[in-house]
């Protein structure tokens, strides 16, 4: 018997097809399944996150932020400083020697001020029961407020001094409470937790330690994405707080007007920005106050801006 | 944004680089299975007609081949779906035909001709490693004789 080695055929081990071909289809495919289901699941988050109880998102946020319940603007400027530390936002200069006790003094008084008047427009919103606000003040000059889980409201002194009068500080509050009220700090964050514990299981990025490092990410209290159509929803809802509270609807747009007359507003189109536009918002506002005759029709109620307390403009001048 | 391009980088690196170097490996593979088509190879245990032969050595040949970004990443998308994970396939087949080429070199040194009980192990270099692209290894080994044939 005679052997010999025959020279084996090419391509039955190895597909013909091109790489490239087979690459793009597989993504192809493959993206549009996984949008559809990110999709899914982030409707699905947003419907059953309103569902948690509110008792239950004050504990998230005591174990996320372990020092937000310490601290309602009473101590100094260490005591706020370290708030801010632990939750990743930029802090404040360090006081100078006898400063400090200066400086809690006024910021107890802003701090309790703005409690207050978070108190009265939670009243007039019809907060329900368990949800309660907690304020803090932050003595920076960044026109900035922000609503996060476990019904707390930052607000800093430049938003103060960015407004006019108390209606127009009061907008903004209002606004925050609406946010909290409609439960969209829960909501964002359980879509934002939701969606990156799934994406970083997809992708294969993140390993064992994934869920621990997203929950321990104190930023994430912080940087909640309320989409536009939240944005609205709080901005009517505060609108009709502040009719409630002062009887009219004066110096609701006057953070938007600032906002658009310094410029600060960004560049973005609307399109790729969280919150419409300042203008767009004055004109819906301005629409809104010509249908519902906010336009100081109540004889009871007489048309004038509240104004700020002298103690809450700002400290550095 | 910055992830994105860094793993469009390494996707063009891997396309680019391991496509290149396949298709070289495979040039070479032809090239040298009709070099090295006298040495028989045998799957049996004992060789069909054992007179004459003289010696008989252990023989073999090793590879390993490196998986590279993309042909990783085209496997993850497939781990999803199902289906031949062509890319794999390809490089599972050179590192065989790589092996068996290299075991058969090393009988044409030792001065053998045929090779029988020819058998093949795999195996995956980095196992259980995570965010790892991973390389795969074949070992190619048999009994070289210097027959008569």
């Amino acid at each position: 018997m005679v052997f010999q080695n025959p020279k084996i055929p090419e391509g039955i081990n190895v597909s013909s097809e091109h790489p490239l071909k087979n690459f793009i289809y597989l993504l192809l495919g493959v993206s549009a399944a996984l949008i559809a289901a990110l999709l899914v699941l982030f409707y699905a988050i947003g419907f059953i996150a309103k569902w948690v109880p509110f008792e239950e998102e004050v504990r998230w946020a005591e174990s996320i932020g372990e020092s937000l319940n310490k601290s309602s603007g009473k101590n100094g400027r260490d005591a706020q400083n370290g708030l801010l530390e632990a939750l990743g936002l930029p802090t404040s200069d360090k006081s100078e020697d006898g400063f400090d006790e200066q400086y809690a003094v006024r910021a107890e008084k802003v701090g309790s001020y703005l409690q207050d008047l978070a108190n009265k427009l939670a009243v007039a919103q019809e907060l329900p029961d368990p949800i309660k606000i907690t304020v803090h003040y932050i003595d920076q000059p960044v026109v900035n407020a922000f609503a996060t889980i476990g019904g707390h409201v930052f607000i800093y002194q430049g938003l103060i001094d960015a407004v006019e009068s108390e209606n127009g500080l009061a907008m903004v509050v209002a606004h925050e409470i609406a946010h909290i009220k409609n439960r969209h700090p829960i909501v964002a964050l359980s879509r934002g937790l939701g969606l990156g514990v799934i994406l970083s299981l997809i992708t294969g990025v993140g390993g064992d330690g994934l869920s621990t490092n997203l929950a321990g990410q104190v930023n994430l209290l912080t940087s909640l994405a309320f989409s536009r159509g939240q944005e609205t929803e709080s901005d009517i809802e505060a609108y009709n707080t502040l009719l409630k509270y002062y009887g009219h609807g004066l110096g609701a747009t006057e953070l938007f007007a600032e906002l658009v007359n310094s410029g600060q507003e960004t560049v973005l189109p609307e399109m790729l920005n969280s919150h419409p536009l300042s203008q767009k918002r004055i004109e819906r506002l301005e629409k809104m106050g010509e249908s519902s005759s906010a336009g100081c029709s109540y004889a009871a109620f007489n048309c004038t801006l509240t104004p700020l307390p002298e103690f809450a403009q700002t400290f550095n001048q | 944004m910055y992830d994105l391009i860094i793993l469009f980088a390494l996707l063009l690196l891997g396309y680019v680089f391991g496509r290149m170097a396949e298709k070289r490996h495979f040039r070479s593979i032809i090239k040298r299975e009709s070099e090295y088509q006298n040495i028989l190879t045998f799957a049996k245990r004992f060789p069909l007609h054992n007179e004459g032969d003289q010696r008989a050595e252990l023989v073999g040949g090793n590879v390993v081949i490196s998986v590279d970004y993309f042909k990783r990443f085209v496997a993850t998308l497939r781990n999803l779906i199902g289906g031949r994970v062509t890319t794999y396939e390809s490089l599972l087949e050179r590192a065989r035909r790589e092996a068996l080429l290299r075991m058969k070199a090393e009988a044409r040194k030792k001065g053998l001709n045929t090779i029988v009980n020819v058998k093949l192990e795999t195996a995956s270099i980095t196992k259980g490693n995570k965010n790892q692209v991973g390389a795969v290894e074949v070992y190619a080994y048999g009994t070289g004789l210097l027959s008569t044939h």
